[in-house]
């Protein structure tokens, strides 16, 4: 290795400690790389900022579990009940139960599906890897089962599948590698849109596009070329429900 | 009642993971937007954020990369709306000027100018390595980019600041 190279890669990383031979004989990068631990120390000096009081914000009370939508009942106090009653009863507490879930189903917060989407993508970071290692074709159709869409490796390097939970059903999470980075892709059969919604964002290029009785979202990042992926996640998805 | 220490124990553990990375989220919205007001305000809007959707957080261990991703997300939104222009920095607001309040440390000083003249697509790699401990890898998995872009920012800043510092 070079001196240049070796420079090269301890500006990138100081912790660099690849090829020992060379700097052991080479005084001159001996001296860079005491040059650049220091200027290192400085720099994390620097960024250490102080930082203020935490303020935490005022937070909404959540709902936490489905038994949040469950009527608790009383206990009664009264003579034993009759077997038809005891019958209502049960009958109640499971339509109560029912409709509990239902309701936990369809998003209590009442976000907006754009904002759900976004919510989503944040917190699943770790599947916008950068990565040329394509999921298979099992776990393709396994994410996304023929009776809901038939898609295919056509649309782009399918990295990542993932059923997850959008606006109370579950979607398949795909998402191919773009010319920017990765694209997060999301099939939503269930979600009618009048019309295509753009999903602003410095790093948060998308859009949610109508097809048939459903939507697909694309988001990607900044400077992304969606229109090429739409074409061919269009051409590759169709709707089997 | 078992809603309700359901209810306590979701704010536990909020409480513990913004105990914990709090200062992280601030200084990395401080050093992504180069303004202390409007890191308070990205960090604020993280915490809320994160409030809302602490139950699909599921790895434990993704904590601090799931927050920082928020608080990136937050920022990106917020210049989104605020649509600021570039910072001068010889003409900057107090807040922005407070990032760079003058340290009894001479050299500490000049470096923070440095860092903070330094173009968003360096200063961020930078933060993220050298603050966060992150690795190039995770950088890349954090910015999106591959991990060879990561090393050339990183290669550039360093010696971009390597510059600045050899001015008198």
């Amino acid at each position: 290795m070079k001196c240049e190279e070796y420079r090269e890669a301890i500006e990138a990383d100081p912790s660099f400690d690849g090829n020992a031979g060379h700097l052991s004989e080479c005084a001159g990068c001996q001296a860079y790389r005491t040059e650049m631990l220091a200027l290192e120390q400085t720099i994390g000096r620097a960024l250490r900022l102080d930082v203020p009081e935490l303020r935490v914000p005022e937070l909404p009370e959540l709902s936490t579990s489905k038994a949040d939508n469950v009527t608790t009942l009383r206990k009664r106090s009264w003579a034993p009940l009759t077997t038809p009653t005891w019958f209502a009863m049960a009958a109640t507490v499971v339509v109560a139960a029912l409709l509990g879930i239902r309701l936990l189903s369809t998003g209590i917060e009442h976000q907006s599906l754009a904002d759900q989407i976004l919510a989503h993508v944040d917190h699943e970071p770790y599947a916008l890897r950068v990565t040329d290692v394509a999921v298979s074709d099992e776990r393709l159709a396994s994410v996304v089962p023929a009776n809901v869409a038939r898609m295919d490796h056509s649309a782009g390097l399918i990295t990542y599948a993932q059923s997850c939970v959008i606006n109370g059903h579950e979607v398949p999470h795909l998402v191919i590698q773009g010319e920017r980075g990765p694209v997060t892709i999301l099939l939503m059969p269930q979600e009618m849109i009048l019309e295509a919604q753009i999903l602003a964002g410095e790093n948060v290029n998308g859009v949610i596009l109508p097809v048939g009785n459903g939507s697909i979202a694309i988001i990607g990042e900044s400077g992304e070329s969606l229109e090429r992926i739409q074409q061919q996640v269009m051409k590759s998805a169709t709707w089997s429900t | 009642m078992q809603s309700s220490k359901a209810a306590a124990l979701r704010r536990q553990r909020f409480d513990q993971y913004v105990a914990v990375y709090h200062q992280d989220m601030y200084r990395y919205a401080a050093w992504l937007s180069r303004d202390r007001s409007i890191a308070e305000d990205v960090v604020q809007e993280s915490l809320m954020r994160a409030w809302k959707s602490l139950d699909a957080l599921r790895d434990e261990a993704a904590a601090k990369q799931w927050l920082l991703t928020i608080v990136r997300r937050e920022n990106a939104r917020y210049f989104e709306r605020k649509r600021l222009e570039t910072v001068d920095i010889d003409n900057l607001t107090a807040s922005q000027a407070a990032l760079l309040a003058e340290q009894p440390d001479e050299e500490i000083d000049h470096m923070r100018h440095a860092i903070y003249e330094l173009d968003d697509d360096y200063r961020e790699p930078l933060v993220l390595q050298v603050l966060m401990g992150y690795s190039t890898s995770e950088i890349a998995e954090q910015m999106g980019l591959k991990q060879g872009a990561v090393l050339t920012r990183l290669h550039r800043a360093r010696a971009k600041l390597r510059e600045q510092m050899a001015k008198p």
